[in-house]
């Protein structure tokens, strides 16, 4: 499992909510009867915080706890052989100032540039789509659309790589019936990327579509029923009644397939090691590649820009919390 | 009081559990022993050719059957992951006893403290044997660091005779200029005339010869204080690159990285440079028994036809033993038992690898020489007295040097413009030099 931004997200909501003063405009009352308070606040919800317990012990140690502890690594040049040696916030900077390193960011960004847009409006198509069909012919789309996710990224990369190799791969043999091609797709550095990108949205458009089409299930059929009564039609029931009450399903959708987006990784590793000259460099290759010199350098540098790209992805989710505005949906 | 002990109880029950859980984690540290008391000794080996893990599988199963004190377990790991999973392993506490090592990284590693002298822990007789080109690769300030395997030239011409000779050439080129034109008469009929190294990562290395040639040195040089990437002959070298990429007189796609010669055992191109192990690749394939049998190899041509000029790096391989293991000297037995020891042992290791990898040890290079199967091999001669003799030893400055370079001619490669794509190795060169602090370091 990973921790997503967005789960600790909510972990800080929630943090926030139960440190929250219960009474902010009493008076402060005498030290005995805040503890009393306190004491009876827990007893009253020890069940609560039993159940919580396993949880809060669990993030300390596989979330907080290594978290902080690399953010102290990081400080330091690190080698596993001698002793560290302090540096501050040296490697904040170096990173900071590698231009391969935004470069990297860049990437990243237009990958999710490329892909997440039409997956989330390819999902929601045929999850429309599924919506509308017969119990049985639904079961076997939704099984169908799934397939892609259960097939290992990496062998997907293997299939596409022959698909598009120049000399008899299946893409420049049916392009080659409109007489075009043959082109060398992973080596060209202006269509590496979107080239890399369209086993991308393969592999992520089944999962996107059923968890679109669990959140169209859930809107009462009866508003669609009293929709088509007033004469609206599939358009403006879409834009009207599905979108509106899926926004936060939409919303969980694009900030969770953007944090993937940004953090794609086998896919250019194995279609084209980052290249050609750097164009598909996503950032966590960057970092995995920095990882390769037996240096404390190397070691400290990945280790400063993966804790910079946490901060980077976390930047980018709340930008989109704060973009599309989270409510809660009427009734529904 | 009941309720009390209850939530005593679950409390010490939860963190018995997360002391179980934290216990499951730990990493075992090294130097443990087997059941039957031996002293276990984790060897990683990188994937080389399937020969070559046959050979090592053999040789650990023999080692362990010859004596009871030390138990060598075997790890084969695939050479694309292998840098990160050795940091990964050294992080936990649980590197390798033993591992393959090449040339480049045996300074980087000793200046580091990960690897152990062997002087102390090996006989003295044994280094006394490691030839005298190649002691330096693994000696520094009077410590050797790793036992050496092989060596092997990383470029290499392999060329068709048969395909030569169509086309009107009587003998391979000796210049790039020659190369170029050779390249130009032989692309023709689906089949390209030349074939090299086009990504950067493969590039970064497989291009050091060809620097050498061009500029008379690397690009950081000396006692790497600064960047020498614009100096103007690189340019000559970028524009070589690029003129074989640009008129189509190569592959346009990397299908196989450069150390794999599938493209030329495949029969899609006339001409490859390659390291001399694609000798074994070729030779060993059944189905490229038609490019094998018309198979020649040549030095690689120099810029202006010297052929004492180094157009190749000797890399290779060496045994190193972990600065940290709580066995070694456990570990040194084994690496003195396989490398340093017994010359027939390693006789049958390059005759089995063709002949496309040659001996350290200079006893083993005469017993080698002796067998008929390399008095009946043609191509022993030119890579032994053509091309070795003149190959300089891997750089130990770190990859990121490398790559930004092989960077930079991947980007003139494509069609960049070339100077400006020598400022960008400059550039980043300088800033590897500044934040690895590597100014005054250099020297080899």
């Amino acid at each position: 499992m990973t921790m997503s931004p967005q789960s600790t997200n909510r972990l800080a909501t929630a943090a926030s909510i139960a440190l929250e003063p219960e009474d902010e405009d009493s008076a402060p009352k005498p030290r005995r009867n805040v503890s009393g308070r306190l004491s009876t606040h827990v007893m009253d919800n020890r069940t609560a915080y039993v159940m919580i317990a396993p949880m809060v012990v669990l993030l300390g140690i596989f979330v907080w706890w290594p978290l902080l502890y690399s953010f102290y690594l990081s400080t330091f040049e690190i080698s596993f052989y001698e002793d560290p040696v302090f540096v501050g916030l040296q490697f904040y900077g170096y990173v900071l100032e590698d231009p391969d390193f935004w470069h990297s960011i860049g990437i990243g960004a237009l990958y999710v540039l490329y892909t997440v847009p039409v997956i989330m409006i390819v999902a929601f198509l045929v999850a429309s789509f599924i919506r509308t069909c017969g119990i049985k012919l639904a079961g076997l789309l939704k099984t169908t659309v799934y397939v892609p996710t259960v097939v290992s990224a990496v062998i997907t990369s293997v299939v596409f790589v022959f698909m598009y190799r120049a000399d008899g791969g299946l893409v420049n043999w049916l392009i080659g019936f409109v007489g075009l091609g043959p082109f060398a797709y992973l080596s060209d550095p202006n269509i590496a990327l979107p080239a890399i990108s369209v086993p991308g949205i393969w592999l992520a458009f089944g999962i996107t579509t059923l968890i679109m089409l669990a959140g169209m299930y859930d809107i009462p059929q009866s508003y669609y029923e009293a929709a088509q009564l007033e004469g609206a039609n599939f358009v403006q029931r879409t834009w009207f009644i599905t979108i509106p009450l899926m926004k936060n399903v939409l919303l969980y959708l694009l900030v969770t397939a953007t944090i993937a987006g940004m953090q794609q990784f086998e896919l250019p590793l194995i279609m084209t090691q980052g290249g050609p000259t750097n164009s598909t460099m996503t950032p966590n290759l960057f970092i995995f590649n920095q990882f390769k010199d037996p240096t404390p350098y190397a070691t400290s540098f990945s280790l400063t820009a993966a804790l910079l790209l946490f901060f980077v992805l976390g930047g980018v989710s709340m930008l989109i919390f704060r973009l599309i505005r989270s409510d809660k949906a009427i009734d529904a | 009081m009941h309720k009390r002990i209850t939530r005593l109880t679950t409390v010490g029950l939860a963190a018995a559990a997360v002391g179980i859980l934290l216990a499951g984690c730990t990493p075992s540290s090294g130097g443990a022993t087997t059941e039957d008391g031996k002293s276990k000794v984790v060897f990683w080996q990188q994937k080389f050719e399937d020969y070559q893990q046959d050979w090592f599988k053999a040789q650990v199963a023999e080692f362990n059957d010859s004596q009871d004190e030390v138990e060598v377990e075997l790890v084969v790991v695939p050479a694309d992951t292998w840098d990160q999973k050795l940091k990964a392993a050294q992080a936990a506490g649980k590197a390798p006893d033993v591992k393959t090592t090449s040339y480049g990284n045996i300074k980087p590693m000793q200046a580091n403290g990960q690897i152990a002298d062997l002087t102390g822990l090996m006989d003295d007789g044994a280094f006394d044997d490691i030839a005298e080109n190649i002691a330096p690769f693994v000696t520094i300030e009077g410590g050797v660091y790793g036992y050496p395997l092989l060596v092997e030239p990383s470029t290499v011409l392999f060329y068709r005779a048969d395909l030569l000779a169509a086309a009107g050439i009587d003998a391979p080129p000796t210049t790039w200029d020659e190369l170029l034109d050779d390249a130009r008469a032989l692309t023709k009929d689906g089949v390209y005339g030349m074939n090299i190294a086009q990504t950067a990562p493969d590039l970064g290395w497989s291009s050091w010869g060809l620097q050498y040639t061009a500029a008379g040195d690397l690009p950081l040089r000396g006692d790497w204080s600064e960047a020498s990437a614009v100096d103007p002959a690189y340019e000559d070298l970028a524009k070589f690159y690029q003129t074989l990429y640009s008129e189509k007189l190569m592959p346009q796609e990397a299908t196989y990285p450069y150390a794999d010669c599938s493209f030329f055992g495949e029969g899609k191109v006339a001409m490859s440079a390659c390291g001399s192990w694609a000798l074994g690749q070729i030779s060993a394939n059944p189905d490229w028994a038609g490019v094998w049998e018309n198979t020649a190899v040549a030095a690689f041509p120099s810029i202006d036809g010297d052929p004492t000029q180094p157009t190749s790096t000797l890399g290779g391989w060496t045994l190193t033993v972990d600065a940290k293991s709580k066995v070694q000297d456990g570990s040194a037995e084994f690496v003195q038992w396989l490398l340093a020891d017994d010359t027939d042992r390693l006789v049958d290791f390059f005759t089995a690898t063709g002949f496309s990898k040659y001996p350290a040890r200079v006893s083993v290079t005469e017993a080698l020489a002796a067998t008929p199967e390399a008095a009946e091999n043609a191509f022993l001669a030119t890579i032994t007295e053509d091309i070795v003799p003149y190959a300089k030893a891997e750089p130990s400055y770190p990859w990121d040097v490398s790559i930004a370079f092989a960077t930079s001619l991947e980007k003139a490669m494509r069609g960049g413009d070339i100077p400006a794509a020598m400022n960008e190795a400059q550039a980043a060169i300088e800033d590897v030099i500044k934040k690895q602090k590597l100014a005054g370091t250099g020297g080899d």
